[in-house]
């Protein structure tokens, strides 16, 4: 991965109004049938995309994820703030920058059902400008590197939701775009079509040197597929960092401790360092659970090596000590829970 | 230059979905010939008692005007529907923010579009007023420069009033739904529309000038219908048909101007709001 950024959001901000149909005011008995309600979809959003970067965007529904990509591509535009693609402002040059960018967006029917994907590739390409003599050569490429070659000249319509979808990939690569926008690459598809779809996000990135945003409330894609992970809740960022950094935020502070047998997990609580202590019943017998302070890093060591100390006075045989492994979702649900309850 | 890329990406599109749905095209028109020819009857027939409807087939020229007027009326309902319901479905399906990231922007997309919409609706159309003129006996005068010159005035004023419409779409869907009924009332005009319904007090004759279908439907019957001939009283008081190209008629003026008027204000209107769209994120919501 290069050092270069292709894609930088800037202090962006964006706020959409909404408006609801209320029911019957019941003191004055007047009915105002819609209220107006702002909607933060980015507020002060700021990020980078390196060359050769796959960058994840999470959030839950509604966070602000599309709407930072359509920012990027030129459909919405930010209320402040500048987004960059290749050092160019896509208020001021978007018709140049759209030669730069392919999207899939979410749900969509990108491609036209009626003609084929191999018409439509032809179609989309002579739309984004793609010089003739290139166009039919990598229309055939695309579709062989994606995986339909078989079906070119099968009308749209009657291919699978994955098949489609692949096709939108094809689409938003068809002018050879450097940088990629996915929202939602994965929704709605079966495992296979899925994993296929992952493979070959990974190829071009890596391969082929391009950048890639996706967005997804999928965590096992964002965790698969992405080099560094931004979380956006109500349009605010929460965290930006590399995701194996991501999942460290959390995995050093609980500890399992495999047993002959259950103990009283009571007595470890009062150990300096520890903030809980649990017993767990696994598969593989009783297990201590103890989660020690993050820091001062003295106290954690002191306190990690206080328990099997403990338990040996207790008489209980120590199998094994492992450090319990986040995942991607433990580490978004603290992270949105604690944006909320701030 | 980026006009015509695009305009020759619809012109293959078309093509294929035309010779893909080949059978449909051809009951489309089929269909079109049995309708009009059953609303050509029930128009004659609602006039009159029973025995004035074999002189009123002994006269064609009512007929025939019928057809064009209904012709064009379709015509101007097609147009100015590719900007409204056309729309609508295009941001129902996702093609329409597909249409934006083009770098031609949705303004030239859309122009190809509406062109190559409209020039195969010319051609089945022009096959089907043949085909309904020659079954009520009745006779088009063919004289191509002209009707090329109203056709193509015709269509910049149709597509200026539909930028319009269409831009009022991209960020409130539901004048799409209102759109149906300024379809219908230029449907009906086109319909009706003869030079008699321009003698009007002057604010209404105005507005029926300043409607995109008013004077270029006048015209075009002046030319398919009349054959450009108008009735002159000689000194000794005998009447005579005498040519007068349509050129020269008050009409085709009108038509320049409000072909020039709707094109300028059609595609200001529509880019302001395309722009404010995009502030607004409406152009993918329906």
């Amino acid at each position: 991965m290069s050092e270069e950024v292709l894609v930088e959001l800037r202090h962006v901000h964006k706020k959409f109004t909404t408006r609801h149909v209320l029911p019957v005011d019941e003191e004055t008995r007047k009915r105002r049938l819609f209220k107006k309600r702002d909607v933060h979809a980015a507020k002060d959003i700021s990020f980078t995309i390196r060359r050769g970067e796959i960058f994840g965007l999470l959030g839950p529904n509604g966070a602000g994820k599309t709407t930072a990509v359509k920012m990027i591509s030129g459909l919405v535009r930010p209320d402040s703030g500048n987004v960059f693609v290749n050092g160019l402002d896509v208020e001021k040059k978007r018709r140049r920058i759209l030669r730069m960018v392919g999207v899939v967006l979410e749900g969509t029917r990108t491609s036209l059902w009626p003609l084929t994907p191999l018409e439509n590739l032809i179609y989309y390409g002579t739309l984004k400008d793609v010089p003739g003599a290139l166009l039919r050569p990598r229309a055939h490429d695309l579709l062989d590197f994606i995986g339909l070659k078989d079906k070119k000249n099968i009308q749209v319509r009657r291919l699978s939701r994955g098949q489609k979808q692949k096709l939108a990939i094809c689409i938003a690569l068809i002018a050879d775009p450097q940088v990629l926008l996915l929202d939602e690459p994965t929704t709605g598809l079966d495992v296979l079509s899925g994993r296929a779809i992952k493979d070959k996000v990974m190829e071009m990135t890596r391969e082929q040197g391009r950048s890639v945003l996706v967005t997804t409330h999928d965590m096992h894609v964002a965790q698969e597929l992405c080099d560094r992970i931004a979380i956006i809740n109500n349009g605010e960022m929460i965290a930006c960092r590399r995701t194996d950094e991501l999942l460290d935020l959390f995995s050093e502070q609980v500890f399992v401790f495999k047993l002959n047998q259950p103990i009283d997990p009571s007595e470890f609580s009062l150990i300096p360092g520890i903030v809980s202590a649990k017993m767990e019943e696994g598969s593989e017998g009783p297990a201590l659970v103890v989660q020690v302070v993050r820091e001062p890093e003295t106290l954690r060591s002191e306190a990690l090596y206080a328990v099997p100390a403990r338990l040996r006075q207790s008489g209980c045989l120590l199998h094994a000590v492992s450090q319990r492994q986040q995942n991607l979702e433990s580490v978004f649900l603290h992270l949105t829970d604690s944006a909320v309850t701030r | 230059m980026s006009f015509f890329r695009v305009m020759k990406a619809e012109v293959v599109r078309s093509f294929i979905i035309m010779r893909r749905y080949w059978f449909r095209t051809l009951t489309g028109m089929v269909i079109g010939y049995g309708m009009l020819m059953v609303l050509i009857a029930g128009f004659i027939y609602s006039k009159g008692g029973a025995g004035d409807k074999i002189s009123q087939f002994d006269n064609p020229a009512a007929a025939t005007n019928f057809v064009l007027g209904f012709i064009i009326g379709m015509f101007a309902f097609g147009v100015v529907g590719m900007f409204t319901q056309g729309l609508q479905s295009m941001a129902t399906t996702g093609v329409l923010e597909q249409l934006c990231m083009s770098p031609h922007g949705l303004a030239v997309n859309f122009m190809a579009q509406t062109m190559v919409g409209a020039v195969s609706t010319i051609i089945s159309s022009g096959i089907l007023v043949y085909a309904v003129t020659w079954s009520v006996g009745g006779m088009l005068h063919w004289d191509m420069f002209p009707i090329l010159v109203l056709l193509t005035l015709t269509f910049f004023n149709l597509v200026g009033f539909g930028f319009m419409v269409g831009g009022l779409v991209l960020v409130f869907k539901q004048v799409g739904q209102i759109a149906i009924i300024v379809r219908m009332v230029l449907f009906a005009l086109a319909v009706f529309a003869r030079e008699e319904i321009l003698n009007q007090p002057w604010p209404l004759r105005l507005f029926l000038h300043m409607l995109p279908i008013t004077d270029a439907t006048i015209s075009i019957k002046y030319v398919l219908s009349g054959g450009q001939m108008v009735e002159k009283i000689t000194a000794s008081g005998e009447t005579i048909q005498e040519f007068s190209s349509v050129f020269t008629h008050p009409s085709f003026y009108w038509l320049i101007a409000s072909c020039i008027v709707w094109t300028v204000v059609g595609l200001t209107v529509f880019r302001i709001l395309e722009d404010y769209s995009r502030s607004k994120g409406t152009l993918g919501s329906y």
